[in-house]
């Protein structure tokens, strides 16, 4: 039995009359990178808002490391990072500033410690600006800093990569593995994009309409399940006869990119087939929308 | 660092938090150089004002009258430089998004409140200190010492406080400044939690003070019956050290009712805040 480090239960929210969420069960285990997906307006941000204690749940109870949050606040969220939304920060302090004052309201904090959790994040060099002057991509990463510096056991996040450019969430999503795989922190993320949680998370939730529709292994959720992916490889003329050459593999289009349709489970098989066959892959990334997977298992919730 | 330092600090790191100190610096500077060039003709008129019937003599203008007469800023001037930063210490928070930030940290609601209204008090402190000093500091330089004559309100009369009592008198009536803006802050500071604009907190704040002051000072027999229930009658609180006798019972009920009114706003404060839903 793996241990559970978050757990929802019967967690509920109603803002006026309408239910923004609606009796969500969730669980996530030590070491997981647990995505948390639907679409806009599922529910997400309020159930974040309402784990990390800024939103009074209308039923139901966050235990995080077994404790209940709000009854065993200081104990929980001192071992818990969250960035909730929007990376905001105090605009008219640095960088350092920003992370002396954050940290310190969980523990005492060294020198030292700021400077090298910036280190980490690609942000020494702007230490001492004011966050006044940061991108949106910097202050996603101050707040990863933050996460370094308080090392905790349990980081949650609201959307981490929307607003930022590919390259932008390349850095986060890098960033997000290292703290996994580094500090062996469980990570909580949320996400509208399936190709987001997919290419991090091991387990994952899915929201609608402030419901809970599936939650499990990302494997098992999308086994059995075929996607549509866009491939930029050179020399492409040798790439096409390759793909062709293998019958699970359906060739879609052939344009600036290579469209293909397979088995969700077998992308990172075509991509190694390439590899070994001296093809360059400068691009893999999966067409399939949350639309669809959405239709699949609200429609079909018997195929899971 | 403890929570009142880290809320201390964030106060001080932000400009519109030395907007009232350069108000006050500017201000009582402009004000007592103004008063030095026309020496003469201010003091003339302040001793005719004193009295028709005895010819006051001596350095009537000194550094304790000055003080006397800067502590009249207090009804308006002043309170606007409070409310500037009480209005904003939570308000400013919730519309940057960072009290997102602050609120899923470890400390809880109720501490980080009484930080922050730790901290806002700390400024209202500082910031009439500020004023205190300057305007007895420069008012030696320019006015040199004296007693203090002046006309006080209750009884109608001229009183003289020698030197030797009108140097603790006027810091006295400092020091109830402080408690008179502190109430000002804290409703600033109430209306604070409640909104995620600091606009609204300003207005707010600064409406009531001026719409009570009106209504306590307006010379109908009607309006007297309600006097007793508007804060700002209690903020004339720093006169009465500088009448001769003192009354200290009135004293104490003023000093009281101030206090009772910083109670009053601020479990208020803290009721809203720790129950607050935080969406922004
Ligand atoms: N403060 C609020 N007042 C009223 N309704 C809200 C509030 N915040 C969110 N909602 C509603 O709750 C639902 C869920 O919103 P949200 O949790 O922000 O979704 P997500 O983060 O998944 O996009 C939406 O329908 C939204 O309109
Ligand atoms: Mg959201």
């Amino acid at each position: 039995m793996p241990e559970t480090i978050l757990r929802t239960e019967g967690l509920s929210k109603k803002f006026g009359q309408r239910w923004a969420v609606k009796d969500v069960n969730l669980e996530v285990n030590k070491g997981d990178i647990f995505g948390f997906l639907g679409p806009n307006g599922a529910g997400k941000s309020t159930t974040i808002r309402m784990i990390l204690t800024l939103l009074t749940p209308t039923s139901g109870s966050v235990r995080i490391f077994g404790k209940d949050v709000r009854r065993d606040r200081h104990e929980v969220l001192s071992r818990v990072c969250g960035i909730v939304e929007k990376p905001d920060f105090y605009i008219y302090l640095s960088a350092y500033r920003n992370l002396e004052v954050l940290g310190n309201l969980s523990r005492k904090i060294a020198k030292d410690e700021i400077v090298s959790a910036l280190e980490i994040v690609g942000l020494a060099s702007r230490a001492n600006d004011k966050v006044k002057t940061f991108s949106h991509g910097m202050k996603q990463r101050l707040g990863i800093a933050q996460a370094i510096l308080t090392k905790p056991d349990l980081v949650i996040m609201d959307e981490p990569t929307s607003g930022l450019d590919p390259q932008g969430m390349k850095e986060v999503r890098d960033l997000v593995l290292t703290l996994s795989r580094d500090h062996g922190t469980t990570i909580f993320l949320s996400s509208h994009l399936l190709t987001e949680v997919h290419s991090v998370a091991n387990r994952m939730a899915v929201l609608n309409h402030g419901e809970l529709i599936v939650q499990g292994k990302v494997s098992d959720l999308l086994k059995g399940d075929s996607s549509y992916y866009s491939i930029n490889v050179s020399p492409q003329d040798r790439a096409v006869e390759i793909l062709k050459a293998q019958p699970w593999i359906e060739i879609v289009s052939v344009a600036n990119e290579i469209d293909i349709h397979i088995d969700s489970g077998r992308a990172a098989e075509v991509n190694r087939l390439l590899v070994v066959n001296d093809i360059e892959v400068s691009s893999f990334t999966a067409k399939r929308t949350l639309e669809d997977y959405f239709l699949k298992i609200t429609e079909g919730a018997s195929d899971l | 660092m403890t929570l009142i330092g880290i809320e201390t600090f964030k106060t001080f790191r932000r400009w519109r938090t030395y907007l009232g100190f350069l108000a006050v610096l500017g201000a009582v500077i402009l004000l007592e150089v103004i008063v030095k060039l026309n020496l003469a003709h201010f003091s003339q008129a302040y001793a005719r004002g004193l009295s028709n019937e005895f010819v006051v003599s001596g350095n009537i203008i000194n550094a304790w009258a000055i003080a006397a007469f800067t502590l009249n800023s207090l009804y308006i001037h002043v309170p606007f430089l409070i409310t500037l930063v009480a209005g904003d210490m939570v308000s400013a928070e919730a519309a940057s998004g960072t009290l997102r930030l602050l609120l899923i940290r470890p400390p809880s609601r109720s501490r980080i409140i009484v930080a922050k209204y730790s901290a806002m008090m700390i400024y209202t402190g500082l910031l009439i200190i500020f004023l205190a000093a300057l305007c007895i500091g420069l008012g030696l330089l320019l006015f040199g010492t004296g007693d203090l004559i002046r006309f006080q309100v209750m009884p109608p009369q001229m009183v003289i406080l020698p030197q030797s009592i009108a140097v603790p008198r006027t810091l006295l009536a400092f020091l109830f400044a402080i408690l008179a803006m502190s109430v000002v802050g804290s409703l600033a500071f109430l209306f604070s939690t409640m909104v995620d604009n600091s606009i609204g907190p300003i207005i707010g704040a600064m409406a009531i003070v001026i719409v009570f002051t009106i209504v306590g000072t307006l010379p109908f027999e009607s309006l007297e019956a309600i006097r007793p229930y508007l804060f700002t009658t209690y903020m004339d609180i720093w006169q009465l050290p500088l009448d001769n006798p003192v009354n200290w019972l009135e004293v104490l009920k003023y000093a009281l009712a101030l206090i009772g009114h910083d109670a009053l706003f601020f479990g208020a404060a803290f009721f809203i805040f720790v129950r607050k839903d935080i969406k922004s």
